[in-house]
């Protein structure tokens, strides 16, 4: 049978390697664009001895099964972040006088005197969605 | 121009067989690495060459096909051995040798660079827009190979010696790329294949010498004598007949089926 | 992203281990809420050990199952198919590289996944340990076991580990792939020629068993799934994926034609041959719709034959392992090399 030749190795010990372990390259994180514009997002880590084989590998492994069109890879030691047990970032007192829904049902209720409820509705429905 | 008269078919057809065969067996024999190379990562960006190699391939033996007749999956699987227009450089067996394998590379991609640079320059303008897609291509993996050499040469003396050794046994085989096609001058001529400024070889030499001195290596390949047959005229070298035989032995046992 | 590597896990199950009663109840609590577990979370001892293993497990799965295909890249009878199969197998490499990142993660580092690997002192899944002798092999294992990967992929993927729970969706992706091509194999085949029908017949005897099988031991027989149902890295059990896989596969596989048998496997994983020359295997009679349950029937596969395969006497075990180890022996200049050469001249970069 026209088996290629390195397929076709049978012997076979369960013997330790003759060498010691060789540990892994560094994690580089890889955040890939689908279209311009778009942010990039997280997609995977390959590992590699710098950037510009980390780059590489990065392109071939994570740029291939989505069309793509930027890339980012950033060592892992570079990356610093928080901890999910107990490290507070949205503060836990009440965020509503920042934030749209702190004020939507007063706005609501206030314009309710000065204008009809369909007027009110047509209003409401060209506001300025994406902001809110 | 998007036609070309009879005498110069069967000339520019030989002309792009030679280039399709080397890009099939290249990456025949690197999908051969496909599940078993040395990095995982490597492994993936490696098939990713073969089967940009394999896929431009499949487009010139498209174009053929539209000049004499045929099909691609018969001119990639059904031909006989002397039929097939590739250089014994892709032929050879690697060995399941990294060092052998990144040689093969570095001396096909660097001169497919530039013969897609010419290529993109032919007058006739179905090969020219496909030649400017592959030449981009290309240029991805001769950065990748190029960075391959630069690795294991400065990878001590164990991977340099490698490295060189590959280098030196593929030589002689690298150059014989050179060997003119049936009526290779004819389609210069005509266009089909414009002529650069600078002569190929030299340019081509210059670019992979740029390489093995930045890596440590040294490179000895010299023009093939002009009366030199080898892989474009059939010859074939021996380790080609196995190598067809495989690739087409599920092809071979009903040709007319669709698989 | 988090860096928070833990390096010093001891990376056995320990069962008399005393974790944290405020803690574990937490931790317990997020995975009913059908919330996700990241890596830098405290989680159990025995969860992150657990994870580990059968992360490990289906790296090495993805690994070895790059082989058997491997092989027929070469082979394969067009250029489409060439390509396609070449991407597939691809695939399955950045499957098991992305895995393999989940569980260095974890804690263990990849070159020890893979020295584990290839001195046997890890498995990975048992239908790779069969034998794909020709082409109509290929499109099999495409269809039959790539879409058994994905139902129970599918199922991981609901699973509360969330880096593995991303890393499923994202191989299910191109899971849908390799069995497109693979169903368009079949399919191409059972349309072509007596010899290319038979050729399929006689692959889909060699992988229907192995397929069942492929969802694991009946789950009377498998023990300790208990805290990995309540800590959702395992979701649904081996007998009811198995019962969607012949509902979805039986009467796709009667439709084209493609007879459903019980058969006899000698050593080599290939349907053993009675002594008058006739293959040793008979018609399933129970692969009928039953109207009542709403499920497809089937005979259970050679239990016995599956525990045998599972401890290396398999037709291929030897082999899979073999190559993998040939292949990371001969690797380990090249990665001794690149590492070694990290950081080069500026004038090389
Ligand atoms: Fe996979
Ligand atoms: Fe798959």
């Amino acid at each position: 049978m026209g088996l290629s030749k390195i397929r076709q190795i049978e012997a076979h010990d369960d013997s330790e390697l003759s060498f010691p372990p060789e540990g892994d390259a560094k994690p580089y994180e890889v955040f890939i664009q689908l279209n311009r514009g778009q942010p990039h997002v997280h997609s995977g880590t390959v590992d590699a001895v710098d950037g510009k084989m980390a780059l590489s590998y990065a392109k071939k492994h994570f740029g291939r099964d989505q069309e793509c069109v930027h890339m980012w890879v950033v060592p892992r030691e570079a990356m610093i972040s928080t901890n999910y047990d107990g490290e507070i970032i949205w503060p836990l007192t009440d965020q509503g006088y920042r934030l749209v829904r702190g004020y939507a049902i007063d706005v609501r209720r206030k314009w309710e005197r000065f204008r009809d409820q369909e007027e009110l509705d047509r209003y409401q429905d060209d506001d300025i969605k994406e902001m809110f | 121009m998007d036609m070309i008269t009879d005498d110069l078919k069967t000339p520019f057809s030989q002309l792009l067989l030679s280039i399709a065969d080397d890009k099939l067996i290249q990456g025949h024999r690197a999908s051969d690495w496909t599940g078993v190379a040395p990095i995982l990562e490597e492994d993936i960006a490696f098939s990713a060459i073969a089967q940009e190699e394999i896929a431009h391939a499949a487009e010139l033996y498209r174009l053929v096909a539209d000049l004499t007749g045929g099909n691609a999956d018969a001119l990639a699987f059904g031909r006989a051995a002397e039929e097939y227009r590739c250089a014994s450089i892709v032929e050879l067996v690697d060995e399941f040798d990294w060092a052998t394998a990144i040689a093969r590379h570095f001396f096909c991609d660097h001169l497919d660079g530039l013969r897609f640079g010419r290529l993109a320059n032919s007058c006739f303008t179905p090969v020219a827009g496909l030649a400017a897609r592959i030449q981009a291509e290309e240029s991805v993996h001769i950065e990748h190979v190029d960075t391959w050499v630069q690795h294991l040469g400065h990878g001590g003396d164990d991977a340099r010696g490698r490295m060189q050794q590959a280098l030196d046994a593929l030589a002689p085989h690298a150059s014989m790329m050179f060997e003119a096609t049936q009526g290779g001058e004819l389609v210069e001529s005509a266009g089909l294949f414009p002529k650069a400024d600078a002569d190929m070889f030299d340019q081509w030499l210059t670019g992979l010498k740029k390489i093995t001195g930045q890596a440590g290596l040294t490179l000895n390949v010299t023009r093939p004598a002009p009366d030199a047959v080898g892989g474009r005229r059939g010859q074939r070298s021996g380790d080609f007949a196995e190598l067809l035989d495989e690739m087409s032995e599920v092809y071979r046992q009903e040709p007319e089926a669709a698989w | 992203m988090s860096a928070g590597v833990t390096t010093a896990v001891e990376l056995k199950m320990d069962w008399e281990i005393q974790e944290d009663p405020q803690r574990t109840a937490d931790f317990q609590a997020r995975i009913d809420a059908k919330g996700l577990i990241e890596v830098d979370d405290w989680m159990p001892h025995n969860y992150r050990v657990g994870m580990l293993r059968m992360c490990e497990h289906h790296a090495n799965s993805e690994i070895v199952g790059a082989l058997p295909e491997g092989e027929w890249i070469t082979r394969a009878p067009s250029l489409l198919r060439k390509l396609a199969l070449i991407a597939k197998v691809q695939d399955e490499v950045g499957h098991g590289q992305m895995l393999y990142h989940v569980c260095q993660d974890l804690g263990k580092p990849r070159d020890q996944m893979l020295r584990d690997l290839c001195t046997g002192k890890t498995k990975y899944h048992n239908v790779f340990n069969y034998p794909a002798p020709t082409w109509a092999d290929v499109a099999m294992i495409q269809w039959l076991v790539d879409g058994a990967a994905i139902l129970n992929q599918k199922s991981l993927a609901e699973g509360s580990y969330g880096p593995y729970v991303r890393t499923m969706k994202r191989i299910n992706m191109e899971e849908a792939f390799h069995f497109k091509s693979g169903e368009d194999m079949v399919l191409t085949l059972m349309s072509g020629t007596p010899r290319q029908k038979k050729m399929a017949q006689e692959a889909f005897d060699r992988w229907w068993a192995p397929c069942l099988m492929f969802f694991g031991p009946p789950d009377s027989d498998s023990t300790k799934t208990g805290p990995f149902m309540t800590w959702r890295i395992k979701t649904k059990t081996n007998d009811t994926l198995r019962q969607t896989y012949v509902d979805r596969f039986a009467p796709a596989a009667k439709a084209l034609g493609l007879i459903i048998h019980v058969a006899h496997k000698d050593k080599d994983g290939m349907v053993a041959i009675k002594p008058d020359g006739n293959p040793d295997m008979v018609v399933d009679e129970q692969i009928q719709f039953d109207e009542e349950s709403g499920h497809w029937g089937f005979t259970q596969p050679d239990w016995d034959e599956f525990f045998r395969v599972i401890k290396g006497n398999g037709p291929c075990n030897k082999q899979r392992v073999a190559l993998r180890r040939f292949s990371h022996e001969q690797g380990h200049w090249v990665r001794q090399a690149v590492m070694g050469s990290a950081g080069l001249p500026p004038s090389a970069n």
